[in-house]
């Protein structure tokens, strides 16, 4: 058996529940608060849809760090001794292994407001997301047509449209912590995804430019990586910020 | 995007659709296009859909060496001739257009030397027409729409879940809906309804499919009294990941992957042996099933795939996800070792029976995408054919959606207001009982439920199998009937939408073991071992299933054109 302690809230009311499932070979921690909602407590919630790590759903804190529970195997996380040195730092290196603990602790995603259990409030980051207007816009009288791209660029665009907005970069973004309307790692790198895409058009560029442009936009980011080392995806947002700064500084 | 403040309990809108994938978003895009007021409904924010998970590609001729001719007959034999091949028309002839559609608004699509778009060979394609982005096709595209539907500022109803269709006079008048971060039930009058919801794999125990698949919305439409179609034609992948039953896609084959059983042998040459591992779906997964139940597989019941061969440099280019997929899911880089694979639950051919515009029987509602059946892959489709077969008909439902309000008129008013405000307190009260007392709660039922699929309804099937497997339905649904939820909480219950939605499981259970029974012969994905062949005669037709106390079966045509059948060889 393995102990799963789970940070609950219901409203203003926020408290630590400790559950025992059983484990099986290659059990997520997924699984295991299925286990939990399913055979010990109904009441328990969170996101979750793919159990394959590409819906996005289920980016949570498990031993403090910002991941996606679906990928996260129980057997590597549930001997491994959590620092407490400073409870309001989210961990980005696994801690050392201890082989007789066998407890997992899972708390939802900072930086988002929580709704209820480990159900955050994601409107606020698809806000901050949509706010750079994150699409392709095509003129009305164009006649569909196929777009010729370079495929070294294509794959370099596929480097961030790999992003699945789960937001574990926004949990663990230190200027996202400190301010709410930061834009964040995942909505810069896609503004970067758009400024390399060739199909989008000179008047949108320009545009897409001036909405980063800011305290709340590129210049407020840390530079200390931290949404590159918990992205599952393998997106690098801090690369996109700093061609974003290059970009605009030669302007 | 928009906050939901709803001071009432009626909300209306010219059109509504259900779901929030491929099809449903594809939908939504046109109709607003066209000028109408549209929301979508959705019990998951729209990119946590399980469209993103597609990966292999989508089909379309775009080739000058090509023509959707061939696409349509590679589609129409894929089926086993079930395929109506009107509609395969459609499907085939309006691929590039959407496809180039899809590159036009932003799909990141792999590309070619020359900068166009690639495209990779499929299993049952004649010609190399599956374009893809690398293999993640499903997300780009969905990731795709989704900006594009926000650029349009269309209405989201995100975390929703539809517990009824309105129905008054035998015409659609909208849903029923929770809010799940208040429980609130909500009324939903539209003139147009579309369903666009997606399948049902998780009634099987080992699916590729998300655990959100639940069919909700196919038993939406079979309680409001519309007919399923070909519910009996379930396809099997042949190579989801051991353990989990990921997806592990067929652009793996495509892109040269073998299929070795324990004795290292290429096994497929026994079974197809010019088109080898790019055999149809369910060939390639029955002779792995068969390997495996012949003792030629590995412990546990699996064969290997490997892509050694190929090198690190093309399996990192073309199949990344795969890659990594592998290696978070079962410890294992597929660059260094084979990937222990077994067929698994993935597609349903079946569903909403609706037609080569979406239309379903019932007056006002629509159906698109894998919750529909219309029919485009008849009993088997082939891969690369559902993505596609979410945009093509999308748009089409939307716009035959827009034409039908503009030309029908408007419900009078006080017929929709006396239907929505009965079916709300109905509702209310449904779950009000759902939510007093004690009662055997969903999880025992739902897993019981899997099994019973998964041992009588699957790959291999046969009569005595298929009797038991009737009567354990019976009984787990009465046991539902009394079925109780213990929480109380009201902001997410899981707890109750799990149970709501469970069943809806039994009911499509029900229907695809009494449809399996009931057809007396092979075909594509039905394959009954103690009627092996295809059966013309009395067989080339769709099973139709309307809710009674038992499913009742009614049979029609198929639509032949210009194929016809012949024996299915590889």
């Amino acid at each position: 058996m393995v102990r799963i302690t789970i940070l609950r809230q219901e409203g203003d009311r926020k408290w630590y529940d400790t559950f025992e499932v059983e484990e099986r070979p290659g059990m997520t921690v997924l699984e295991a608060l299925f286990q939990v909602q399913e055979r010990l407590d109904g009441s328990l919630c969170f996101r979750y849809s793919c159990r394959g790590a590409v819906c996005g759903s289920c980016a949570m804190l498990i031993n403090r760090r910002p991941g996606l529970a679906c990928r996260t195997q129980l057997s590597d996380v549930k001997g491994e001794v959590i620092d407490q040195s400073d409870k309001h730092r989210v961990l980005l290196k696994k801690g050392s292994q201890d082989p007789k603990k066998e407890e997992v602790l899972v708390e939802p995603l900072p930086n988002l407001k929580v709704i209820r259990d480990l159900v955050v409030d994601m409107e606020h980051f698809y806000r901050l997301v949509d706010s750079i207007k994150p699409w392709i816009n095509i003129p009305d009288d164009k006649s569909p047509q196929e777009n010729i791209i370079d495929p070294e660029l294509q794959m370099q665009i596929g480097r961030y449209t790999n992003c699945i907005l789960c937001s574990t970069c926004h949990g663990s973004c230190p200027a996202a912590a400190r301010n709410g309307k930061y834009l964040g790692p995942a909505a810069l790198a896609k503004a970067w995804r758009f400024y390399l895409d060739p199909r989008s058009n000179k008047e949108d560029l320009a545009d897409l430019l001036s909405r980063v442009d800011s305290k709340e936009g590129i210049w407020g980011c840390d530079v200390v990586y931290n949404c590159v080392s918990v992205c599952p995806r393998k997106v690098p947002p801090t690369t996109a910020i700093l061609k974003l700064r290059d970009v605009l500084e030669k302007e | 995007m928009t906050e939901i403040t709803l001071d009432n309990d009626l909300v209306s809108h010219d059109i509504i659709v259900i779901g929030a994938g491929l099809a449903g978003l594809r939908a939504a895009i046109e109709i607003h296009d066209m000028g109408m007021n549209v929301a979508v409904i959705s019990k998951v924010h729209p990119i946590r859909s399980h469209s993103g998970a597609a990966q292999g590609g989508i089909n379309a001729s775009l080739g000058s060496d090509d023509s959707w001719e061939a696409h349509a007959f590679d589609t129409i034999k894929g089926s086993d001739y079930l395929a109506d091949q009107d509609t395969v028309e459609v499907l085939c002839k309006e691929a590039p257009e959407r496809v180039i559609e899809m590159e036009n608004w932003g799909c990141n699509f792999s590309r070619r030397e020359n900068g166009r778009v690639a495209q990779r060979p499929f299993g049952g394609a004649g010609f190399p027409r599956t374009c893809f982005a690398g293999d993640r096709t499903g997300h780009n595209l969905l990731h795709t729409l989704y900006e594009q539907v926000i650029k349009r500022n269309i209405r989201i109803y995100s975390e929703w879940f539809v517990t009824k269709l309105l129905v008054g006079k035998g015409r659609c008048l909208g849903c029923v809906a929770m809010n799940m971060a208040d429980s609130k039930i909500v009324a939903f009058r539209s003139e147009a309804t579309i369903l666009a919801t997606g399948g049902y794999g998780r009634i099987y125990q080992r699916s590729t499919n998300a655990i959100i698949n639940r069919g909700h919305g196919i038993s939406l439409a079979y309680n409001a009294g519309v007919p399923l179609e070909d519910m009996e034609f379930v396809q099997f992948h042949p190579t989801t990941l051991f353990g989990t039953n990921i997806l592990i896609t067929e652009g793996a084959r495509g892109e040269g992957g073998y299929l070795l059983n324990k004795d290292n042998e290429r096994f497929m040459e026994r079974y197809a042996k010019d088109t080898m591992e790019l055999a149809p779906r369910d060939i390639v997964a029955r002779a792995i099933q068969k390997e495996v139940d012949e003792g030629r597989g590995f412990p546990g019941g699996f064969v290997h795939l490997d892509l050694r061969h190929l090198g690190k440099d093309r399996i990192d280019k073309r199949l990344a996800g795969i890659r990594q997929i592998s290696v978070d899911f079962a410890g294992i880089d597929p660059v260094k070792k084979p990937i222990p694979v077994q067929p698994g639950q993935h597609y349903s051919m079946g569903g909403v029976s609706s037609d080569i515009n979406g239309r379903t029987p019932m007056t006002g509602l629509y159906a698109i995408g894998e919750c529909a059946c219309i029919s485009v892959h008849g009993a088997n489709r082939l891969g690369g054919n559902s993505l596609l077969d979410t945009v093509v008909f999308g748009r089409r439902a939307g716009a035959a959606a827009v034409e039908h309000v503009r030309l029908s008129g408007r419900e009078d008013e006080d017929v929709s207001l006396d239907v929505s405000g009965k079916m709300k307190r109905d509702e209310e009260k449904e779950i009000g009982d759902l939510m007093t007392g004690e009662g055997e709660s969903f999880a025992t039922i739902r897993d019981e439920l899997q099994s019973v699929m998964q041992q009588y309804a699957g790959i291999f099937r046969n009569r005595q199998g298929l009797e038991h497997a009737l009567e354990e339905i019976s009984k787990l649904k009465k046991r539902a009937s009394k079925l109780k939820v213990k929480s109380r909480v009201k902001v997410f219950n899981l707890e109750l939408m799990n149970a709501l939605e469970l069943k809806g499981m039994l009911e499509l259970g029900h229907v695809i073991i009494m449809g399996a029974l009931a057809r007396e012969e092979s075909r594509g994905a039905h394959y009954r071992t103690d009627h092996l062949e295809r059966d013309d005669e009395n067989w080339l037709k769709h099973t139709l299933a309307y809710k009674d106390e038992e499913p009742r079966l009614e049979y029609k045509a198929v639509n032949i054109g210009m194929f016809q059948p012949q024996k299915r060889e590889y």
